[in-house]
């Protein structure tokens, strides 16, 4: 007979299961039968999945049916009543695991009211919401706590399997699921879940439901455990004790079968009688000790001796970033380009111009038909200087006093390596080649200027290039580059006359 | 040397370090296969113990025997603690067999520092790369990296862990140097930058061997220095913006015994603690900067949670209406958290938002009733002075849930 006559005669609906249940409700709903009118029962008595016989399957949960012996009903509706969505599906099928008599008939409500159209039934502001919410809740909570709580214990090899046994008393129906928990996590090896109404085993390759099997603690002895607590009496910090934060966390029905629960109360006293100033714990403290003889020199680790510019505290800008990224390429370069400051990838690989920044730049040296290898490459300010967005660092243009504070090290390099041409890149770049803070870019882009014995490029900065969002402007950006490399090395063959400085 | 005597000089000297997360790994199991273990991205507390910390991995150092003169540490080479070594094989077993007994998800390892930095590291990488290899081991695996070690070290040991930790150990560099002679936070952020980038080069290459899939993270000592919550505060922002960091642990310095003299003999209030944690919450979870919960030098109040501190000064958002604000601001009003306002949010596409909706979400409403305005509450308009505000919201004195987040990341 199918639910919906069922219902019209006035008989009880019998469903132990979450399938059971979703087929019976598409049926009455498609007949349009209000919950009122639906009396439900489970076998046997009190809406408990496990009481009466046959025990059913443990209900499959989320996960195909893998537990032996009864079938399921063998077809199942692709999706129940239409339009409900996935996520209001799992939690009614999270509540069907929730211990409580009317459950089938709570969850009949809830689904009749969205066919209703009452949306926020699923909402925690609605009365039935809330309800349904804080069974899903339980009911999850109830499989962490099983996921956490659970202990395994050792059996003699020559005892055959399971290898493993375990006891718990979960309140709701949530072993089977529970035990695809521990099938992914356990491998190969077998094992035994008993709880008060049903027991899963696994033998190394497939799960059995086993029914009642055990009515209390396994009572084996496991050596390993000995282990565990002196782990637990020792990670404890008696310094830090509090007693009701552990309590707040593990509800006290779960100390009885845990094998450290035993221990709290002591170690909770023991803390207060005087260890609390310290966090050693006792048993450690009292044995004998011993230090290192070693004298402070030889324990220092061997380092690559910081270079000077790592070690440069001219400005704040070290602080922040990790480390000063100086410049790369020949000692007599007769090009030098100029950057600004190094980026979030360079910051981190302590070379100039890896990321983005420095690929843009590769495409504008090809371009113009100069190799990266033979220019001196580097920044006016040596190190990073960012401020956060997020988890991300957003380049934030370096301030005055630090360009003039960095402009010791371009001079130095500068110096050493007495460039013909130098090419700066950008408004920070020319401030701190030429040393005035108050150029700016457009005075001197697209025109050479003498600079002491050198000619001066000004070009844009690729980031500019890369920020511009106008793609016909990033054209135009990216030319002007190649066009200053190019003048560069024209300036190269320039014979050396000297010329007036037409920099203001 | 008993094994059970080693764990207890080794657990006891490695419950300093103050992360125990074993979150953020992928997805993997081991049905049907040799081996056994499995991750599923959350991470499980399988126990507690009476400080209130959870045990969700095996927190051990393969030795405590140490070189450096670290002024903090408790094993330090002038400090006069009972000295143990694992093997490896050992290190090994104890993970394989408290997994198996569902003690554990995984293992955290760390260690002194013994011979050199590379030869520790080595010892630490051994011990992953056995478990993974020869154990097939599926748990999780945190290592903690030893700065100085080579980079190959550090590049091996991330294919075989799921988290790296660099400790920044203390906020500023003259602590640093002060306290932790042999360490510099030079090389410190050299390893931090060098994990960072093998993660984003991963990130860009999913085809690449895996490379510490859980992150890194990091940990601070409070209270050890005189640096202030705001000095802190700005350290771990820096921290998470350079180096991508899951988490910044914040451990309150426990005195020690036969403590050196350089560093203080009691203890930070544990609530210090508790308030850094709060804000470093806000700071990756709800948008805050560093300068918004901290303007000036100075501790974050201990009377009042960061947020509501933030609210109280910054009046003038107040009282938001949660029928118009921006979902991100309504995270930030005092009471309501990131999933309510999410909720709220939703709920706002159906209907709008009343009195009765917040306290059914269990918002605090006690906190946010000065805050907020729906469709049938207004608070007196602007009727009460910031700091009898305060004194009415203001904590009652009490010991404190010291790690409600510790498991969140
Ligand atoms: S930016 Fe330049 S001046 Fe400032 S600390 Fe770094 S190297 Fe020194």
């Amino acid at each position: 007979m199918n639910p919906a006559d069922a219902v019209l005669q006035g008989q009880a609906l019998q469903v132990a299961t979450f399938a059971e249940w979703r087929e019976a409700a598409r049926e009455l709903l498609q007949a349009g039968i209000p919950p009122e009118a639906v009396t439900w029962g489970s076998p046997g008595d009190g809406g408990d999945l496990f009481s009466g016989a046959p025990a059913p399957a443990a209900a499959p949960h989320n996960a195909p049916v893998r537990l032996q012996q009864p079938k399921p009903a063998p077809h199942q509706p692709p999706h129940v009543p239409p339009h409900v969505p996935r996520s209001l599906l799992d939690m009614l099928q999270a509540a069907a695991c929730y211990r409580e008599p009317d459950r089938w008939a709570f969850l009949y409500r809830v689904i009749w009211r969205w066919q209703q159209g009452e949306h926020d039934v699923q909402s925690p502001a609605d009365p039935d919401g809330a309800r349904l919410q804080a069974m899903v809740k339980a009911v999850r909570r109830e499989e962490h706590d099983m996921h956490a709580y659970i202990r395994f214990r050792e059996r003699p090899p020559e005892a055959g399997p399971p290898r493993f046994v375990a006891w718990f008393e979960p309140r709701h129906d949530v072993l089977p699921q529970v035990a695809e928990h521990f099938v992914s996590r356990m491998g190969k090896l077998s094992w035994m879940i008993a709880t008060p109404e049903a027991s899963v085993l696994w033998d190394g390759a497939t799960l059995h439901n086993c029914g009642p099997l055990m009515s209390s603690a396994a009572d084996l002895d496991d050596s390993g455990e000995a282990l565990w607590l002196t782990y637990y009496r020792s990670i404890f910090n008696p310094a830090r004790v509090n007693a009701s934060l552990l309590q707040s966390h593990i509800p006290s029905r779960f100390w009885k079968n845990l094998p450290e629960g035993a221990l709290v109360p002591s170690m909770v006293s023991q803390a207060g009688l005087g260890a609390r100033r310290i966090g050693q714990v006792q048993t450690v403290g009292r044995r004998s000790g011993a230090t290192i003889p070693i004298a402070p020199e030889a324990a220092q680790p061997e380092r690559e001796q910081p270079s000077k510019l790592d070690e440069c505290r001219r400005c704040e800008l070290w602080q922040s970033a990790t480390q000063a990224v100086g410049g790369e390429g020949p000692k007599k370069a007769r090009i030098m380009v100029v950057g600004e400051q190094p980026g979030d990838q360079e910051d981190l690989a302590g070379a100039p111009f890896v990321g983005p920044a420095g690929k843009l730049l590769d495409r504008v040296f090809e371009e113009a038909g100069l190799d990266r290898k033979s220019v001196y490459l580097t920044n006016a300010v040596k190190h990073f200087k960012w401020e956060p967005r997020g988890k991300r660092r957003l380049h934030k243009t370096p301030a005055q006093r630090e360009i003039e504070a960095c402009h010791y090290w371009l001079e130095k390099e500068l110096a050493a390596t007495k460039p013909k041409v130098i090419v700066a890149m950008g408004a920070t770049a020319l401030k701190s080649v030429l040393q005035q803070g108050n150029v700016t870019l457009k005075d001197k882009l697209g025109r050479p200027v003498r600079h002491g014995d050198s000619w001066v490029v000004t070009i844009y900065h690729p980031s500019y290039v890369l920020r511009v969002p106008d793609e016909a402007a990033k054209q135009e950006a990216f030319k002007v580059m190649v066009a200053g490399l190019r003048l560069a090395q024209e300036l190269l063959e320039r014979p050396e006359i000297t010329e007036p400085d037409t920099a203001r | 040397m008993e094994l059970s005597d080693k764990l207890e000089i080794l657990a006891d000297a490695a419950k300093y370090d103050a992360s125990c997360a074993s979150s953020g790994a992928p997805k993997r199991g081991s049905e049907g296969k040799d081996g056994l273990g499995a991750t599923n991205g959350m991470g499980i507390c399988h126990s507690y113990t009476p400080d209130g910390r959870c045990v969700s991995l095996l927190k051990i150092l393969l030795t405590n025997f140490c070189i450096y003169d670290c002024q903090y540490c408790i094993n330090r080479r002038s400090s006069n603690v009972p000295r143990a070594r694992f093997s490896v094989e050992e290190v090994v077993k104890l993970t394989h067999d408290f997994y198996v007994r569902n003690y554990i998800d995984g293992l955290f390892l760390s260690s002194g520092i013994i011979r050199s930095a590379d030869y520790t590291m080595e010892q630490l990488v051994a011990v992953a790369r056995q478990l993974r290899e020869v154990h097939q081991f599926r748990g999780y695996i945190h290592l903690k990296t030893i700065p100085d070690a080579d980079p190959l070290l550090i590049e091996e040991a991330g294919r075989w862990a799921d988290r790296l930790s660099v400790n920044i150990e203390l906020p500023t560099h003259d602590s640093v140097t002060r306290l932790a002679p042999e360490k510099n936070v030079h090389t410190i952020k050299l390893a931090m930058g060098s994990i960072r980038r093998k993660l984003d080069e991963k990130a860009e290459e999913p085809k690449a061997p895996s490379f510490a899939p859980a992150g890194q993270s990091t940990q601070m000592i409070v209270g050890a220095d005189a640096s202030d919550d705001h000095t802190i505060l700005n350290t771990a922002e820096t921290l998470y913006g350079s180096y991508k960091l899951k988490r910044v642990y914040y451990s309150a310095f426990s005195p020690i015994p036969q403590s050196p003299r350089s560093v203080p003999a009691a203890p930070p209030p544990l609530l210090r603690e508790h308030r850094l944690y709060q804000a470093d919450f806000l700071l990756r979870g709800y948008g805050f900067t560093a300068s918004e919960l901290m303007p000036a030098s100075g501790n974050l109040a201990l009377d009042v949670d960061p947020k509501l501190a933030w609210a109280l000064a910054n009046r003038e958002h107040f009282p938001m209406d949660l029928n118009r604000a921006d979902a991100s601001m309504i995270a930030r009003i005092p009471g309501i958290g990131l999933r309510n306002a999410k909720r709220l949010v939703e709920l706002r596409r159906l209907r709008r938002i009343r009195w009765e909706d917040l306290s059914r979400l269990r918002c605090s409403l006690k906190k946010l009733a000065p805050f907020v305005v729906t469709a049938d509450y207004k608070p007196a308009q602007g009727a009460t002075d910031s700091s009898i505000l305060r004194r009415h919201l203001a904590d009652a004195p009490q010991q404190m849930n010291l790690w409600p987040e510790l498991q969140a990341a």
